[in-house]
């Protein structure tokens, strides 16, 4: 733990990553107290305030029918963090237990595991997800299974690889000698040896769902008005640019500072997790 | 004599997150032209960084400390610009590794890998005297077939084979000094005794100068002229090879040869847990004998 | 008597260039309590042999039997149990993401050895045993030496109680002095358990020191089997003469030995 510290703060990015990610969180968890008009979240209409630039009451203005867009930005965090742990949460353990059973086990029953995580990869991810939001309701529900249905798939490839090469070494053999199972082996004895990538890899991926859910939301296909998401902010803004800039810049440096945090914190775990003590 | 390679002094540092290490604490070594050299020790005594810090390898790591003198040919490496050192690496002074198969790049033939090899020394040399040299380095170690093994890749040779192309080329631009770090461990021993003759007679023949790192004290003695005995980054013995095998006197050395196995089965030696004694200061056996 | 006999075995690989025969018509009888050695070089089979008496793979022809019982491809755990091995590599042998202790208890809990509450006991008994102090257990395989890894194999191997080991080049990736210690704690313990042990290994001199039978593997096939002292003081094949002639050795004695066996061959 205090080595993780030392390498963190020897590596001043993946710091950097660290404390916007924890901003975004304290942000995201904190939004009905922090943002200074916390009802604008919902269907609020204030013409007399409508498409203002910037200024001390509204920081990052206000957008077409005079909500505060700072306060939206907050609340829009919350749908994105929660969108980025759900579906990573049902993603990664589908995807891992996947590869490691085909990566282990190999033969049959992993060409067969594998072919159908190939099935899933050869699709355009986002047609995938559009395809489906066509099928299914445009709801927040659905936009997490659809970007759900993409991700597993690369959770699968990941920890297969990992696993078709630990297979190989020594201790797995050993395991094997004194009779283990087959599943204390790929649970216990290989899956802590993927888990630094599968933990680096979640991280690197809050930022890519976070921009996946953006762009379905961006198309009207995810989280529907008038709640508040970063994604169909920008769709909206960006009839009215340039003249009115600020409906699309800041909830575009939302949604960039969103993904550099989480890219920057997962490049410094992947030196941390990366190396054995 | 004027020596070929002079270091003196050398000491290392390591700076790790825990803070300083001294891999090396001062040490000195001295190899003579056409001097066959060992270094022995153990895993983590020192010897593989020592033959890094005669490459000048190591003098470009950030977190390595340097101090003390390493003169090749007359000129101290140590302070050597990292451009002027790469010229020496592969001309002046090559190197064999471990293992042969995976120090080949393995998507280039053995042909191709020759000539850049010879045009390190000079870029011009065309194609066909190249090729011409590569053919007769092979079959100085005993390749017979050299136009078969030139047109191969790695992969498709022996482990043997590739041991002996990597001493064809590591010779191929006559260098003044060959190091020799573990060579052929990897292989199967009656192929490591075998490549182990050969490039014992092709130095004597090219006048190279060899440093042997090893931890094999029976390959030390069948190849070096003179040992040098590492433990712990310190030099603790040293001298002719037949008077240091004939009568140990460091208490380290003596361990270490007690612990070899000996195909006359008398037995395993009692190995003494680290002791003190083996922190003694260095005996060096007189040249004379 | 015999502890495992194997009759006849034979191991075909089949490869798209081909069938490779990698071991061929192997019969020999290792007597209980003995130290067999197993020697050979890279292809010579030794390693497919070790894997069908561990059960890692099963034998195209012939029949492997152990304590008079046949091996047959679904072993029965207490077989299982009774072969355990020793790897040549003690970095890749160890879990390096579980801690030393639960490397070595592995064998208790799929053996149900002891009550589950005196395991922990149990597996730091192993480790006294083959000379470590039970606290590392709770030590990642990484903060251990070379050497002290190996002795974990070794301890791991034996918590299962078993009656054979496997020795595959135990101690080939070790410093000369580790060395010599870890070849007199396999000694001692062989006499301590009443150990029997197939040693697999290139290096004659060890084999000289430790074995009690010598059988020399070439290409697949087991080309000589005698007494130690046998296949140092008269080898009967060519191979086995080459093979003690490559051994380098450090002293007088030795020498004299490798010129006198030089002598036969011509």
């Amino acid at each position: 733990m205090i080595r993780a510290m030392r390498i963190l703060a020897s590596n001043p990015l993946s710091l950097v990553g660290l404390l916007l990610v924890l901003l975004i969180t304290f942000a995201a968890i904190f939004a009905p107290w922090l943002a200074p008009f916390p009802t604008h979240n919902g269907a609020v209409i204030d013409f007399a305030f409508a498409n203002k630039g910037p200024s001390a009451r509204n920081w990052m203005g206000t957008d077409l029918v005079g909500r505060d867009i700072f306060s939206r930005i907050l609340y829009a965090y919350q749908i994105s963090l929660m969108l980025g742990i759900v579906v990573l949460a049902i993603a990664t353990p589908v995807g891992t237990a996947i590869g490691l059973i085909a990566g282990y086990v190999g033969g049959w029953t992993g060409s067969i595991l594998m072919r159908i995580v190939d099935v899933f990869l050869s699709i355009p991810p986002l047609v995938l997800a559009i395809a489906m939001m066509g099928v299914l309701e445009p709801t927040l529900t659905n936009a997490m299974l659809a970007v759900t249905v993409m991700w597993w798939p690369w959770y699968a490839r990941l920890v297969y690889s990992i696993a078709r090469s630990e297979r190989e070494e020594g201790y797995v053999l050993a395991a094997e000698v004194i009779g283990a199972g087959t599943m204390h082996i790929a649970f216990r004895e290989i899956l802590p040896n993927c888990l630094p990538a599968i933990i680096t890899k979640m991280t690197l991926d809050m930022g890519f769902v976070i921009i996946i859910a953006s762009s379905l939301s961006f198309l009207g296909l995810g989280v529907q008005p008038p709640t508040a998401d970063l994604g169909s902010m920008v769709a909206e803004g960006a009839r009215y640019l340039p003249d009115s800039w600020w409906l699309t810049v800041f909830p575009g440096l939302a949604i960039l500072v969103a993904v550099f945090g989480f890219n920057l914190l997962g490049d410094g775990l992947r030196d941390i997790l990366g190396v054995d003590e | 004599m004027t020596s070929l390679l002079d270091i003196q002094n050398l000491k290392l540092n390591f700076k790790t997150v825990q803070g300083q290490v001294e891999v090396l604490h001062g040490i000195d070594i001295n190899i003579n032209a056409g001097e066959k050299v060992a270094l022995v020790g153990e895993s983590g005594s020192g010897k593989s960084v020592t033959a890094r810090i005669i490459l000048g390898l190591l003098q470009e790591l950030r977190q390595a400390r340097i101090s003390g003198e390493v003169y090749f040919d007359g000129r101290d490496i140590n302070t050597m610009k990292p451009k002027d050192c790469a010229k020496l690496r592969g001309t002046a002074m090559s190197m064999i590794f471990q293992d042969p198969t995976s120090s080949l790049n393995p998507v280039i033939t053995i042909g191709q890998q020759f000539t850049e090899v010879l045009r390190r020394r000079n870029n011009k040399l065309a194609q066909a005297i190249c090729d011409e040299q590569a053919t007769r380095m092979l079959n100085d170690v005993a390749i017979p077939d050299a136009q078969r093994v030139l047109n191969a890749y790695p992969f498709q040779l022996s482990g043997g084979m590739n041991q002996r192309v990597m001493i064809a080329m590591a010779l191929a631009n006559r260098p003044k000094l060959l190091l020799a770090d573990e060579p052929g461990t990897a292989l199967d021993v009656s192929v490591q005794a075998q490549t182990l003759t050969l490039m014992r007679e092709l130095v004597n023949d090219y006048q190279t100068a060899v440093l042997l790192i090893s931890h094999n004290l029976g390959v030390v003695r069948e190849f070096a002229d003179r040992v040098y005995v590492i433990y712990q980054g310190r030099i603790v013995e040293d001298g002719p090879t037949s008077a240091l095998f004939a009568n140990p006197k460091h208490a380290y050395t003596q361990a270490l040869m007690n612990a070899v196995p000996r195909i006359v089965g008398t037995g395993l030696a009692k190995v003494p847990e680290v002791s003190d004694a083996f922190l003694a200061p260095r005996i060096t056996h007189s040249d004379v004998t | 008597m015999s502890l495992l006999s194997l009759k006849h075995v034979s191991k075909t690989f089949f490869t798209s260039s081909g069938n490779v025969a990698a071991v061929s018509d192997v019969s020999l009888d290792v007597k209980e309590g003995e130290c067999l050695a197993i020697v050979g070089e890279s292809g010579s089979g030794k390693t497919t042999l070790a894997n069908m008496i561990l059960g890692i793979l099963q034998s195209s022809k012939g029949h492997i039997h152990f304590n008079n019982q046949p091996l047959s491809s679904k072993r029965t755990a207490e077989q299982r149990r009774a072969i355990q091995l020793v790897q040549q590599n003690p970095m890749s042998a160890l879990n390096p993401k579980r801690s030393v202790g639960a490397s070595v208890r592995l064998g208790l809990d799929t053996y149900q050895i002891g009550q589950k509450s005196e395991r922990w006991q149990l597996v730091e008994d192993a480790l006294e045993a083959v000379g470590l102090d039970p606290n590392l257990r709770k030590r990642a395989p990484a903060a251990l030496s070379g050497g002290q890894r190996q002795r974990v194999g070794i301890a791991r191997a034996l918590a299962c109680t078993p009656r054979l080991l496997v020795l595959d080049e135990p101690t080939s990736a070790l410093d000369v002095l580790v060395q010599a210690r870890v070849l007199r704690l396999l000694n001692t313990l062989r006499e301590q358990h009443n150990l029997t042990y197939i040693f697999i290994t290139h290096d004659l001199a060890v084999v000289r020191n430790v074995a009690d039978r010598v059988a020399v593997f070439q290409s697949g096939q087991l080309l000589e089997l005698a007494t130690t002292s046998d296949i140092f003081s008269k080898p009967q094949s060519t191979y086995t003469r080459q093979l003690i002639g490559a051994v380098p050795v450090v002293d007088a004695a030795e020498l004299a030995l490798r010129n006198k066996l030089a002598k036969i061959a011509s």
